[in-house]
């Protein structure tokens, strides 16, 4: 009974087997001609008019985001995946980028980075806010603080990873963070947006969109917010507190079929707690205090873009920015002014020139203290530049050559040349295959030159460290290459591994022997940084997306001969995680209720010694109606608080963060 | 029982044909599954373009403020629909001066009436200057890719030129509907005389 049982299930089985198969692969073979990639129609909508006409209709995977295209390590965070996450600030968003290394040091304060070198004070990523260079010379790197944006009306973060050096100049060294907000055509109506929760204490965005004309649109807008005090490691409030307010407009117009007109300003104030440990003459040489330091600043931007024909366009930019920040340690006044030319048209056929000039002028006025001081205390540096890159299509649909060079004048080292040359393969539809040497430089920071700092714990004096007016500009010279394959419709892989072998990177050298001594900054480090970085997207739904990344990094610095600092190779080296993953999903349940979860794990830092940890990010949000959303998120869900960094060479505090939980609702009509 | 345990590799007694079979039916049903997900009606790459631009002229073109502003905004279809179900989906939910959108289909020019916009299928491709004749001077956006449209009294023309679509705009048949068309899309059309 039970043996005739037996075969007569494997008879069926066979059976089964058989017939599914065949039809399966009837209607396989029946559907090939007919079944074409589907592309959701909400990835093409986000596309502008130009971005449509230029989809090949012919392939499938030629997928629209011409940055897929692109032979280097590109990334977009798109306004979708910002929104999903629920998170309220810039470098929260980062978090998200395959790559990046997002580390928050206090309440205010993060150190952001790629490829290694990560520090509050990090200076090899260039950041911008639509097309304004965001990245300070005072230290050759960014301000997170007042970064700030309405995420609501964010298009786009676009994140080179790599050097960007050929086509953005200086100290585009280890990647480029492109903030792109939408035109004002696209954020009509009104938005009110606000919520609180625990680390969030408040926070509201209001949005005003309005229609002037049929060519012209103007969008202005409000946001506050105000965040909680981190905690220290033994459980006391951090001090660090901080809140802000900001203002802004964007006008978009189209005058002519031919000519459109972008004019686009912010102006932001905030006050930000914090402690300071300063160096003091009486034992034990340093002394705590609090204060509310004020930051503040504007900008203003103009662009006119110009079109000759379809494939000949030529952009000019000019920006005001003024940043002021008042601490009891430091403060700055700086005045920025910037004017920069594009033109981007078709040589015959086959090639893409783009060439651009640009001048830059800023000035600081720095209030000295004990602590923190810079001499001259005034500056004002220029910055000349040109670039040109030619694409060229050497076998079309296959194979792309593109070469450039920046060339640059800057007051600390004069003429910089930044040469780069990349190919990309596509030897089928879902395949690409890209390499790429390049060369860029961290060019002098105000700091490097001119700065004499005071660290606490020792008299003001014995410790010193002193700028150095012949600091010279760090080189790399960078190797990558990359693949990225569809092998599915549902799925995309994108991985990179790079080489980067760099040269007079920076040390603080001791002027006398022995333990305690004045120093000054130098470039005596010379060494190579490897990695490899893994991201994949997939959608097995239309209804679930899944997002993920993987990064390695690795470095291998070595001291000059003659050099004598101890410690910068070991906090080059131990600054930035060897590890990182995290894997996202997107999940819409229906019933109009939407679920996100993050879960993200970073390896240890060896220096400054910070343990590994895993943070978990949840979103649930309900739309009752098109126009309102009700979200409740919860941010590092896992552990009451963790630290992620230390600070470095300034006598803050080191934070941690916290669990955050936090509700928002916004209204859109 | 076994068949089962096949599946996940801890049956002894199991040889490898019964495996075997059992992946073989597994993949099958992946497969399947897969496929299922595949098949949603996509159209032509082209397609999926075309339709996310019939979207984007709702936008792009303004109209004669004749119709109550509570009705809705109608994307015709006269002839065969290239389309399927991917410009209902492009345009659902989706709002042009706070009118929802919706999709008609029709089969004869004489019930097309009350569109915004109005897309003329290959099928019309006998009829179409008999179409644009008896609509002319009405504020109904007329686009289609059959040849020679925009010369024929069209308003916007598709057409492939190096795998990429482009659009021809009759400006005069533009004008005499009363219709605006906004520099975004003249900027990178061509324009018919």
């Amino acid at each position: 009974m039970r043996i005739s049982g037996q075969v007569t299930w494997q008879f069926n089985i066979r059976r089964v087997c058989v017939v599914i198969v065949l039809v399966v692969a009837s209607a396989a073979v029946a559907r090939a001609q007919e079944l074409y990639a589907y592309t959701p129609p909400e990835e093409l909508k986000k596309l502008s008019v130009e971005e449509l006409l230029d989809v090949d209709v012919t392939s499938v995977s030629k997928y629209p985001e011409k940055l897929s295209e692109a032979a280097a390590a590109v990334s977009v965070l798109t306004q979708d995946d910002i929104h999903s996450s629920g998170v309220t600030n810039i470098p929260d968003a980062l978090r998200l980028v395959p790559g990046l290394d997002v580390a928050q040091v206090d309440s205010h304060t993060w150190a952001i980075s790629s490829r290694g070198f990560n520090d509050i004070f990090a200076n090899k990523l260039l950041v911008m806010i639509d097309g304004r260079t965001v990245y300070t010379p005072l230290f050759s790197g960014v301000f997170w603080d007042t970064q700030d944006v309405l995420l609501a009306d964010v298009d786009r973060i676009e994140v080179v990873r790599g050097p960007g050096a050929t086509l953005w100049g200086a100290n585009a060294v280890d990647g480029v963070i492109n903030i792109i907000t939408k035109s004002a055509r696209d954020t009509q109506g009104l938005l009110i947006s606000g919520g609180g929760g625990l680390e969030d204490r408040g926070f509201t965005d209001i949005r005003y969109g309005v229609k002037l004309t049929d060519d012209a649109f103007l969008r202005v807008y409000g946001r506050y917010f105000n965040r909680d005090d981190l905690v220290l490691s033994n459980d006391t409030g951090a001090h660090d507190a901080w809140d802000m307010y900001h203002g802004g407009f964007r006008l978009d117009w189209d005058s002519s079929s031919q000519n459109s007109f972008t004019f686009q300003g912010d102006i932001y104030t905030g006050q930000e707690d914090e402690t300071y440990l300063v160096p003091t003459f009486i034992p034990p040489f340093a002394t705590a205090i609090t204060s509310t330091d004020d930051v503040s600043g504007g900008n203003l931007l103009g662009r006119w873009r110009h079109t000759f024909a379809a494939d000949s366009i030529l952009t000019l930019q000019a920006y005001y920015d003024r940043t002021v920040r008042d601490s009891p340690i430091f403060g700055e006044d700086r005045d920025t002014g910037d004017i920069d030319l594009q033109h981007r048209f078709a040589l015959g056929d086959r090639q893409q020139i783009i060439w651009g000039l640009g001048f830059r002028v800023t000035h600081s006025d720095i209030k000295n203290s004990v602590n923190v001081a810079f001499i001259p205390s005034n500056r004002t540096l220029t910055l000349y530049s040109a670039f040109v890159q030619d694409e060229i299509t050497i076998l079309p649909e296959r194979l792309r050559l593109t070469i450039g060079s920046k060339f640059e004048h800057n007051d600390f080292t004069g003429f910089e040349i930044q040469p780069s040359a990349r190919a990309l393969w596509t030897p089928g539809h879902e395949q690409t295959i890209w390499g790429s040497i390049s060369r860029a430089v961290r060019t002098p920071s105000e700091a490097e030159n001119d700065v004499r700092l005071n660290p606490a714990g020792a008299p003001p004096g014995f410790v010193t460290i002193f700028g150095n007016p012949n600091f010279d500009s760090e080189e790399l010279l960078a190797y990558e290459i990359g693949y990225r394959v569809q092998p599915i419709n549902q799925l995309k892989l994108d991985l990179t591994a790079y080489y980067n072998d760099y040269d007079h990177l920076r040390t603080i050298e001791p002027i006398l022997p022995g333990p305690v001594s004045p120093s000054r900054v130098d470039n005596k480090l010379f060494g190579h940084t490897y990695g490899t970085e893994i991201s994949a997207t997939a959608q097995p739904f239309k209804q679930w997306r899944l997002q993920s990344g993987y990064t390695y990094w690795q470095a291998d610095l070595h001291r000059e001969h003659g050099s004598h600092d101890t410690m910068t190779e070991q906090t080059d080296e131990g600054s930035s995680p060897h590890n990182q993953f995290f894997i996202r999903s997107i999940l819409d349940l229906g019933w109009n209720v939407e679920f996100d979860s993050t879960v993200r794990y970073v390896d240890v830092l060896p220096f400054p010694k910070i343990p590994s940890y895993v943070m978990l990010d949840l979103r649930l949000a309900w739309l009752p109606r098109k126009d309102l959303e009700i979200a409740i998120v919860g941010q590092n869900l896992l552990d009451d608080r963790h630290p992620e960094f230390a600070p470095t060479f300034i006598g803050t505090q080191k934070s941690e963060v916290e669990r955050n939980v936090y509700g928002m609702v916004v209204w859109h009509f | 029982m076994a068949f089962l345990k096949a599946f996940v590799g801890r049956c002894a007694k199991c040889d490898l044909k019964t495996r075997l079979r059992a992946w073989l039916l597994l993949s099958a049903i992946v497969l399947f599954g897969a496929m299922k997900v595949c098949a949603q009606t996509a159209p032509q790459p082209e397609y999926q373009v075309k339709a996310v631009f019939l979207f984007n002229f709702a936008q792009f073109v303004t109209w004669p403020s004749q119709q109550p502003s509570d009705a809705p905004f109608v994307i015709g279809i006269l002839g065969d629909d290239p389309f399927g179900s991917y410009l209902d989906e492009t345009v659902r939910g989706e709002k042009v001066n706070n009118r929802s959108l919706t999709i008609q289909r029709f089969r004869r020019n004489a019930e097309a009436r009350n569109c915004n916009i109005l897309f003329i299928g290959q099928s019309e491709r006998d009829r179409v200057a008999q179409i644009l004749s008896s609509r002319k001077g009405r504020s109904v956006l007329t686009v289609s890719d059959i040849d020679g449209f925009a010369d024929l009294g069209g308003m916007i023309q598709f057409f492939t030129e190096k795998n990429k679509i482009r659009m021809r705009i009759n400006l005069d048949a533009v004008k005499a509907g009363n219709l605006k068309i906004s520099s975004k899309l003249l900027r990178v059309a061509e324009v018919a005389h």
